[in-house]
C-alpha cells in the first residue's frame, strides 16, 4: 500500500533522514520507532508531502485515501468537536447530507459524544481523539498517526490503543510513529527502528517469540539516547 | 470559504481588536465633542467641516495600524500550530489557503473600521447631520480600500518574511501610505539620495491619504476622483496576486 525508497532529508546541512526504505502492507499496523529526534516526524511529513524530500520516492497505491493525526493537534478553541469535524469535512468537500451522518458516527467511534463542549475545554486525551476523528473523515484507507499516545495519562493511553485496535479490525492500514515501546508492542504487527534518520533494523511481532521489542530496541539503538 | 470564515471568527474573538478600537472611538468622541474657542480664518476648529476630516484621518490611521497588528500573525500562526498540515493533506492549494486567510484578515480590518465608524456616526448626530448619515456607507467603502491594501500587504509580507521584519515593514508602509503627501513634500525638500529613497519607497505603497481624501469628499461634500479609488483597488489586486504567487515551506522556521 505504501512504499518508501531511499528517503533523504537534510536541514541546514544536517542530515535528519538518510536513505530510509520500508514498505507498509495493506491491513497492517506498521510502527515507526525511534527516540526523540530520530527523524520519525520528518519521515511522516515526507510521506504526506508536507516536507519536500531531498531525494527518494514515496509510492502510495493508486486511489488510496490518506488520513493524518498530528502529534500536537491544534483546533480553533471556540469550536466544539462536531464543528471542528464539520470544518475539515467542508474543506474535504464531503457533501452536506453525508457529512452530518459521518460526523455523528465518528464522534461515536472515538467516544466524544458530548458535542457541545468547546475545544478550549478539552483534555489532552479528548484532543487526541478529536484529531483521530478528523483523520478518519472521508473513510481513509491509510491512517498516519504521529505519536497518538504522547502526553496521555494511563487511562487515555489505554483508550487510544483500544481505539486503534478497533480501527485495525475494520481493515484499515495504520502507520504509527511512536517512542513508547509498550504501546507499539501491544498493537502493531511490524515496524522499523530508526536512529538519527537511519534504519537500524526491523521488528515483526509474528516472528519474535523469544525477545521483547524492548530487548530488540536496546540491542539496535545501543541503550544510549540521542 | 470555510477557512476564511473560521479564521475571521477567531480574529473577532481577540480582545485587542475591541480594546484598541474602543480607545480609538473614545479618542474620536473626545475630538468630536470639543467646545474649544480657537478659530482659523473665523471658523472654529470644532466646526463640523474642520473637525470631520481630522476625525477621518484618525479613523484611517487607527484602522490601518490595527489591521497590521491583526493581519500579521494569521498565516505564520497557522504554520506554527501545524493547522496548515491538516489543510494541505486535504489537497487545498497553498495559494487558496493563503488567499482565504488573507481575506479573513481583510474582514477583521473592516470590522475594526466599522467600530471606528460608529464614532463618526455619533459625531454626525451631535452635529445635527442625521440627513447625511447615508454618506457613511460609501465613505466606509472607500476607506475600506485602505484597510484591504494594508491587510493584503501585511499578509503577503508575513508569508515571505519573519514576523518581526514583516510587521516592521508593514507598519512603515502603512505609515508612509497615511502620510504619503507629507513624505512627498519631504522628498522634494531633502533631495539627493535620501530624497531618491523616499521617492522609491512612496512608489511601492498606495497613497492612503489620497484615498482617505476621497472618502472625505463623499462625507463632507466634494468631487470624488475615481482615478485615485481605482489606483487603490489596483494596489489591493497587485498585493493579492503577489500573495497568490508567494510560496512557503512547511518546515520553515517562523518567528
Amino acid at each position: 500500500m505504501l512504499e518508501c525508497c531511499n528517503l533523504t532529508k537534510s536541514y541546514k546541512g544536517k542530515c535528519v533522514v538518510r536513505d530510509l526504505s520500508f514498505r507498509v502492507e495493506r491491513g497492517e499496523i506498521f510502527a515507526f520507532l525511534g527516540s526523540n529526534g530520530a527523524g520519525k516526524t520528518t519521515t511522516i511529513k515526507m510521506i504526506l508531502g508536507l516536507v519536500k524530500m531531498d531525494s527518494g520516492q514515496v509510492k502510495i497505491a493508486e486511489g488510496v485515501r490518506v488520513g493524518y493525526s498530528p502529534e500536537t493537534p491544534y483546533f480553533p478553541p471556540f469550536l466544539s468537536g462536531p464543528e471542528v469535524l464539520d470544518y475539515y469535512a467542508g474543506i474535504q468537500k464531503i457533501p452536506g447530507i453525508r457529512r452530518r451522518a459521518e460526523i455523528a458516527a465518528l464522534l461515536d467511534t472515538v467516544g466524544l459524544e458530548d458535542g457541545g463542549t468547546r475545544v478550549r475545554n478539552y483534555s489532552k486525551g479528548m484532543l487526541q481523539r478529536l484529531a483521530l476523528a478528523q483523520a478518519l473523515l472521508g473513510d481513509p484507507d491509510l491512517l498516519v498517526l504521529d505519536e497518538p499516545t504522547a502526553g496521555l495519562d494511563a487511562l487515555g493511553r489505554l483508550e487510544m490503543l483500544r481505539l486503534i485496535g478497533k480501527l485495525k479490525n475494520g481493515g484499515r492500514t495504520i502507520l504509527i510513529n511512536s517512542h513508547i515501546l509498550s504501546d507499539i508492542e501491544r498493537i502493531c504487527d511490524r515496524g522499523i527502528i530508526i536512529k538519527k534518520g537511519v534504519c537500524l533494523g526491523s521488528w515483526n511481532k509474528a516472528e519474535e517469540h523469544s525477545r521483547s521489542l524492548e530487548e530488540i530496541f536496546l540491542e539496535l539503538v545501543g541503550g544510549e539516547n540521542e | 470559504m470555510k477557512i476564511a470564515v473560521t479564521a475571521f471568527k477567531e480574529k473577532i474573538r481577540r480582545r485587542d481588536l475591541y480594546i484598541v478600537s474602543g480607545i480609538g472611538v473614545l479618542i474620536l468622541l473626545l475630538f468630536g465633542s470639543g467646545t474649544g474657542s480657537l478659530s482659523i480664518d473665523g471658523v472654529p476648529v470644532t466646526d463640523y467641516r474642520v473637525l470631520g476630516p481630522v476625525m477621518l484621518t484618525v479613523v484611517n490611521a487607527i484602522s490601518c495600524i490595527l489591521t497590521v497588528v491583526m493581519s500579521l500573525g494569521t498565516i505564520p500562526n497557522e504554520y506554527e500550530r501545524g493547522t496548515s498540515h491538516l489543510v494541505w493533506i486535504r489537497h487545498v492549494p497553498q495559494w487558496r489557503y493563503h488567499g482565504e486567510l488573507a481575506f479573513a484578515n481583510v474582514l477583521a480590518g473592516w470590522a475594526s473600521e466599522t467600530i471606528l465608524f460608529a464614532a463618526m456616526l455619533v459625531f454626525m448626530l451631535i452635529n445635527r447631520r442625521a440627513d447625511q448619515l447615508w454618506r457613511l456607507a460609501p465613505a466606509w467603502l472607500i476607506l475600506g480600500i485602505n484597510v484591504a491594501a494594508v491587510s493584503m500587504l501585511t499578509s503577503l509580507l508575513s508569508v515571505v518574511l519573519p514576523k518581526f521584519a514583516a510587521g516592521t515593514i508593514a507598519a512603515a508602509a502603512a505609515f508612509a501610505g497615511i502620510f504619503h503627501s507629507l513624505l512627498g513634500l519631504l522628498k522634494d525638500m531633502v533631495g539627493g539620495l535620501g530624497g531618491e529613497l523616499i521617492r522609491y519607497a512612496l512608489k511601492l505603497v498606495p497613497d492612503l491619504h489620497e484615498i482617505q481624501a476621497q472618502a472625505g469628499a463623499v462625507l463632507y461634500g466634494g468631487r470624488v476622483d475615481a482615478h485615485v479609488v481605482l489606483c487603490g483597488l489596483l494596489a489591493v489586486y497587485g498585493y493579492m496576486v503577489l500573495l497568490f504567487a508567494a510560496k512557503t515551506t512547511s518546515d520553515r522556521v517562523w518567528g
